[in-house]
């Protein structure tokens, strides 16, 4: 038995939660910190001195303060030094990122991707190939200290492999994707890969609309459903990581087939195919982002068809809205992908919904907003799971990449 | 949320306009972090009630409160003085001008003699900044190049900048497409976040229940009910407005229950 932790580990632990306060507040005065982590001077200069001899931080004057005395220094992450490569394979769309430290986009590739059956080296081939555009253009001293992707579908926790995902076309069972792109990348880093609208959930926690929120609920639209639930601040993952998979809960027994096979699911009631489908004939056949925002569209402009299809959506969704929000009592419910449009389009269905199936106490101060990160949202998760690494272990993960 | 105090509360407000009386002993609040829906069949009296608040139209008898204190607002001054900002359906935007001009329209920065140009624009850019508004290319562009989210942006944007406290905006999105309606609608919302009090006058129950913590609703110049948003279906709203009553909510003989 072990009395208690080492001064190593102490010093490990402060180094990650410093580079973590400067990652997602952005440039930050050393008297901030001080106060913020509840550390004494001393030790933050000697962990920003750490940093910054590895290069993860420097220390700038402010530019000016207007107030008297000598100006605390101000500590920046090294934003075009210290970057990730993060993915975002969704049903329609493939993008590749570079991201810096501090979470700026540094560069960006994007592909639109064919329905169709899913082919594991296609897609592999298509995203290495963009970061090794992205690779080339960047400069020579900068490092890339990790790798992450979101994907449209289950992953397993432990290996990132991805077990299912019905909305993905046919072919798509147990694909080691995150095996085959590090491998096809071939930068010695592994390749972390997470459920789509879990990262989602996570990027809009910590940058997006629900900073400083410890309950929140995040369903993200993609064809089909996806959701992603923080709770006491911990994004929940499940025991092998399939953990939010909300699309699939039955609203309506013996409803609508739903592509995992079963009936009446969420994501077959609210699903995009539903939508389209209900819409009348102008949408028929239509797939994508855009047919949904026109659906949306002609919603408004009074085409009475399009208007009942959005509607009856929006009462489902609030249904599944209102089935959430008795179980995890969040303090806001964020509608990201095509579900931001389905809100807005119909937000007088989910909300009277949610008030009337609801219990009273959960919905009392229960917020609803759209996504604030929108259609970045599950790549800038990805880019926090790429940094999750070299935020628990600054100088190791430099020390391993650099070598 | 808020259960504090409303910043902006009005009671018993009569008004009208030669032998028709328009309001009748209305009375409204509206919170800080909070977005109040203001709704009402054409004609129910939101506009003048409105323009009461703004100080256009003076009120013939009835309280008006600020932050608890009970103040006289006779002019439009006054009600800026206080921190009320009103966004009109029109805008009330300058085509000829650019960005910044219109946000500083009559209420110019001055060094010296000169406009203090420098100043201005580091404002209005900071406020379009703070407002996350990513789609307005140049500062100095004349406002007749914008598109119709882009002016409404720059209008609330402006009715921002005086460190106001209560904005209200009238039917921001009704001439408003689909996509620009959304992004004000997350502009609307993100006021409120902020800490401001924002009222919003809208026909369209989406942008109502997409946004609002309260919801206000005004039947032949009487407040039929300012009920949360969190306890009333489309259907109830849609009735406080075409009858004054919904169930147990709303009008009863004629008086506000």
């Amino acid at each position: 038995m072990r009395a208690g932790p080492s001064q190593e580990e102490i010093r490990r632990y402060n180094l990650g939660t410093l580079l973590r306060h400067v990652h997602l507040g952005g440039p930050t005065s050393r008297a901030e910190l001080t106060s913020r982590m509840g550390l004494n001077r001393s030790t933050i200069m000697a962990l920003t001195a750490d940093l910054a001899a590895a290069g993860l931080v420097r220390e700038e004057l402010p530019r000016e303060t207007g107030r008297a005395g000598r100006p605390s220094l101000v500590v920046r992450p090294e934003s075009a030094r210290i970057f990730v490569l993060a993915f975002d394979v969704g049903v329609d769309r493939l993008v590749a990122a570079r991201v810096g430290l501090g979470g700026v986009i540094l560069d960006r590739r994007e592909a639109v991707r064919q329905r169709g059956p899913f082919d594991t080296g296609e897609v592999v081939a298509t995203l290495a190939g963009f970061a090794r555009q992205m690779l080339r253009k960047a400069l020579p001293d900068t490092v890339c200290v990790g790798a992450a992707a979101a994907f449209c579908g289950g992953v397993r926790k432990a290996d990132g492999m991805v077990r299912f995902s019905p909305n993905m076309g046919d072919g798509l069972h147990d694909a080691p994707f995150g095996e085959e792109l590090a491998r096809k990348l071939a930068l010695g880093i592994p390749v972390a890969v997470g459920n789509d609208a879990n990262l989602a959930a996570l990027a809009e926690h910590t940058r997006g609309v629900g900073i400083g929120c410890r309950d929140l609920v995040y369903l993200h639209g993609d064809v089909g459903i996806g959701g992603g639930i923080i709770s006491g601040g911990q994004l929940l993952a499940g025991r092998d990581g399939y953990f939010g998979e909300v699309g699939h809960m039955v609203v309506n027994p013996g409803g609508r087939v739903c592509g995992c096979g079963a009936r009446g699911c969420l994501e077959a009631e609210v699903g995009e195919r539903t939508l389209l489908e209900g819409a009348g004939g102008a949408f028929a056949g239509k797939v994508g982002r855009e047919a949904v925002r026109a659906v949306v569209d002609a919603a408004d402009r009074g085409d009475v068809v399009a208007q009942d299809a959005l509607q009856r959506v929006g009462e489902w969704l609030g249904l599944g809205v209102a089935n959430l929000v008795n179980i995890f009592n969040p303090e806001v419910v964020v509608f990201g992908g095509m579900l931001r449009d389905i809100y807005l389009g119909a937000a007088a269905q989910v909300r009277s919904r949610v008030n009337t199936v609801c219990l009273r106490a959960n919905r009392e101060n229960l917020r609803l907003r759209t996504s604030a990160l929108g259609d970045d949202a599950t790549l800038v998760g990805a880019a926090e799971l790429a940094f999750s690494q070299v935020l628990t272990d600054p100088l190791e993960v430099l020390a391993r990449v650099s070598t | 949320m808020s259960s504090q105090a409303p910043v902006l509360e009005l009671r018993g407000i009569d008004k009208s306009f030669g032998p028709v009386q328009v309001l009748h002993n209305v009375a409204f609040s509206a919170y800080a972090g909070e977005v109040t829906a203001l709704v009402g069949d054409n004609g129910a009296g939101k506009s003048t009630l409105v323009k009461c608040i703004g100080g256009i139209h003076p009120y013939d008898s009835g309280e008006y409160y600020f932050e608890g204190n009970r103040v006289q607002v006779n002019s439009p001054r006054d009600a800026a003085a206080l921190g009320v900002e009103i966004v009109y359906q029109d805008l009330a935007l300058c085509d000829n001008l650019d960005i910044v001009q219109n946000m500083f329209l009559g209420r110019e920065r001055k060094s010296g003699l000169v406009l203090d140009e420098a100043t201005m624009e580091e404002m209005a850019a900071k406020t379009l900044a703070g407002l996350s508004v990513r789609t307005v290319k140049s500062l100095r562009q004349h406002v007749s190049s914008l598109s119709g989210g882009q002016r409404q942006t720059v209008a609330i944007a402006k009715a921002v900048l005086w460190n106001s406290k209560v904005v209200i905006l009238d039917e921001p999105t009704a001439a408003l497409g689909v996509a620009q309606t959304a992004q004000v609608l997350e502009l609307v919302r993100q006021l409120a976040d902020k800490g401001l009090a924002v009222v919003l006058i809208s026909h369209n129950m989406n942008d109502v229940f997409a946004v609002s913590d309260r919801i206000a609703a005004l039947y032949l110049g009487r407040m039929a009910a300012q009920v949360k948003a969190s306890e009333v279906t489309h259907s109830q709203v849609v009735e406080l407005i075409t009858s004054g009553r919904s169930g147990e909510l709303g009008l009863k003989n004629g008086a506000a229950t």
